[in-house]
């Protein structure tokens, strides 16, 4: 029987297989499925990796996470502090950079493997490949240099220093974040991640228009790809859109796969993308709380007419909330594993 | 000459040139332009500059919409304090991030737009309950309670909005005080303002202008 990897690459190279892949980005609902609340599950990396494997057996998407919830980069360069809740992601608390002379002050740990908040990931990452290794993708979540800093300072701080300046600060702690960048991708490659999802919402013109992003976001966005190589990373804006930098970010870094927003139009980043490379079509799940069956079940129908024709494609979706009914989340899946089939 | 002013202030912004549109500013007030008309012939009309490109097919950027408001705020409160006349205020808000939530962003930018539209805001910062809102608004006598929220349980939980709305009710204060979300999760989801009880949403901060002085007029029908 044909492996989710096997697939992906199918998909990847354009070459037959049963259907295409569907990522299916299940994090906190790992706690409901082992019957724990958001804080103790994530203290463990043992119940992280049992979670994602029994969503997975549940499931039969094509992909599992090595991520914990996105703070843990803030955690890895000295916050204390995490909100839990008991319905939604944690998030941080406690700011690292508080003011200007803290981003001369902020020290990039040197071994990520030795650091306290990465050793459950390291757990976690030892019992998904001893599982399951090299049969389905093991996706790590890495923020871009640009994005850090919105964990270590808050996204109000980071884009008036970003915007306003002081510029040497600004470029300073980018390069810092981009060190850490670059050894957390090392140490989470070296732990078993197949996938690095790419995580840059200042990688988007929501977020800042085109002249900052050719003249800042771009630069670094170059140097964070080049650092780490193309191969297996794919570009994500965290579900803000994309279409209008896609030819630029893959002339400028050989990077193939993008996860499109479902904000943006599914046929034109087909379209731009084409055979060069990997359209990641993402269904807006935040509507998946509350569409009916039927409704799910024509916007995967949708997205698929539109994606699919001429391969290199993969169904995928965001971080899905921790509401969305699980009846919903089967409904979606059954009719992706359905309309995502290639019929020889 | 003020629109030449006009034009350059709104071209700096557009850039996100917080000192070119600074600049602009200073070099109106040399030319004698008086303070009510940088907020009323330049401020005010940049904000519904932006909200008229807004709606066409690329929306202005976070980071316009930010530096916009930031100087917006900036500039009017400047200027304010130099009118002849302290200006007519439309109306007063209450506004913050609902339990839970510490995504401060949104509402920064909201707050800043509303201030240069000569709205009054009442800022209760992050993490805000339900009561607290509507405390705020009967004590500060406010016309709208705006509720920012980033992520699904923040915006969705029985302590965010829909908590707000409830008290609103038992307290019979609806017709009084209207309430406003805005957040990610309304922009993923158009119609999850009515799942939560609010009278309305905004898809950004220049949008959040109309969309609070139309619910600003309501509340004092
Ligand atoms: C940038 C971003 C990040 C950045 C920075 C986050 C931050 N602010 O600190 C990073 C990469 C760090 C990040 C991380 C996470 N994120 Co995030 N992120 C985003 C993104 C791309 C934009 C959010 C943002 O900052 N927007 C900028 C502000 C200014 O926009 P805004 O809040 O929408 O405000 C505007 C309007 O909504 C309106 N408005 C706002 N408030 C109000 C109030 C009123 C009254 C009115 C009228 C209008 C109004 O006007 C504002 C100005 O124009 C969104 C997706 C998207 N495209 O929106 C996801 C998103 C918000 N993130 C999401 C999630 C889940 C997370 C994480 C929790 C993931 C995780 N599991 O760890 C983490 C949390 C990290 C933490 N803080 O600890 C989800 C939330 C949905 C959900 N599943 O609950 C989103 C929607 C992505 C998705 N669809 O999956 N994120």
């Amino acid at each position: 029987m044909i492996t989710s990897m096997e697939r992906l690459r199918a998909a990847v190279n354009g070459t037959p297989a049963d259907r295409i892949p569907v990522f299916c980005n299940l994090l906190d609902q790992g706690a409901k499925e082992l019957g724990l609340d958001l804080e103790s599950y994530y203290t463990s990396g043992e119940h992280v990796a049992e979670a994602q494997l029994r969503m997975l057996r549940k499931y039969g998407h094509d992909n599992v996470w090595s991520l914990f919830y996105v703070g843990k980069e803030a955690e890895l360069l000295g916050c204390k502090q995490i909100l839990f809740a008991s319905e939604g992601p944690p998030n941080v608390l406690d700011f690292v950079i508080r003011t200007l002379e803290d981003i001369d002050a902020l020290e990039v740990p040197e071994r990520l493997e030795e650091h306290p908040a990465f050793t459950e990931q390291t757990r976690c990452f030892e019992i998904l490949r001893h599982e399951i290794g090299g049969t389905v993708p093991i996706c790590s979540y890495i923020s871009s240099s640009m994005t850090i800093p919105a964990m270590l300072m808050g996204m109000e701080r980071w884009l008036e220093l970003l915007l306003l300046g002081p510029v040497e600060k600004r470029d300073l702690l980018i390069a810092k974040c981009h060190e850490f960048f670059v050894r957390e991708v090392q140490a989470c490659r070296a732990a078993g991640a197949d996938i690095i999802v790419y995580a840059n919402p200042f990688g988007s013109t929501d977020f800042v228009p085109m002249n900052i992003f050719t003249s800042l976001s771009l630069p670094w966005i170059i140097r964070d790809i080049q650092a780490i190589g193309p191969a297996g990373v794919v570009y994500y804006c965290g579900m803000a859109r994309m279409n209008d930098v896609i030819a630029t970010v893959r002339e400028q870094t050989g990077l193939g796969a993008y996860y499109v927003s479902p904000l943006d139009d599914l046929a034109e980043a087909k379209q731009m993308i084409g055979t060069q490379g990997l359209t990641c079509g993402v269904i807006n799940d935040i509507r998946l709380i509350e569409w009916t069956p039927d409704e799910i079940r024509q916007e995967v129908k949708r997205m698929m007419a539109t994606g699919m024709p001429g391969g290199h494609f993969l169904f995928g979706t965001g971080v899905m909330p921790y509401c969305i009914p699980e009846a919903n989340i089967r409904t979606m899946l059954d009719a992706a594993y359905e309309y995502g089939q290639w019929l020889h | 000459m003020i629109d030449r002013v006009l034009t350059a202030f709104n071209e700096a912004i557009f850039d996100t040139d917080r000192e070119r549109a600074l600049r602009v500013i200073r070099e109106a007030e040399q030319e004698g332009i008086p303070p009510e008309d940088i907020v009323f012939k330049v401020v005010v009309p940049s904000i519904h500059i932006m909200m008229k490109s807004t709606s066409e097919r690329r929306t202005p950027s976070i980071a316009q919409h930010f530096v916009a408001a930031q100087i917006a705020s900036e500039v009017t409160e400047t200027m304010v304090s130099r009118f002849a006349r302290s200006p007519e205020i439309i109306g007063r808000v209450v506004i913050g991030t609902s339990v839970g939530d510490m995504h401060g962003l949104g509402k920064r930018i909201v707050s800043g737009c509303l201030k240069a539209l000569m709205i009054e805001v009442i800022d209760l910062g992050l993490n805000v309950p339900a009561e607290r809102f509507v405390d705020e608004a009967v004590a500060q006598n406010a016309d709208v309670i705006g509720v920012s929220s980033m992520m699904v349980h923040t915006a969705r939980g029985p302590s965010a909005a829909l908590g707000v709305r409830k008290i609103l009710k038992d307290r019979a204060l609806e017709r009084r005080i209207k309430l406003a979300v805005g957040g990610a999760p309304y922009r993923f989801d158009h119609d999850l303002y009515r799942t939560v009880g609010a009278d309305a949403w905004a898809e950004d901060g220049i949008i959040a202008g109309t969309v609070i002085s139309a619910l600003i007029k309501e509340a004092r029908q």
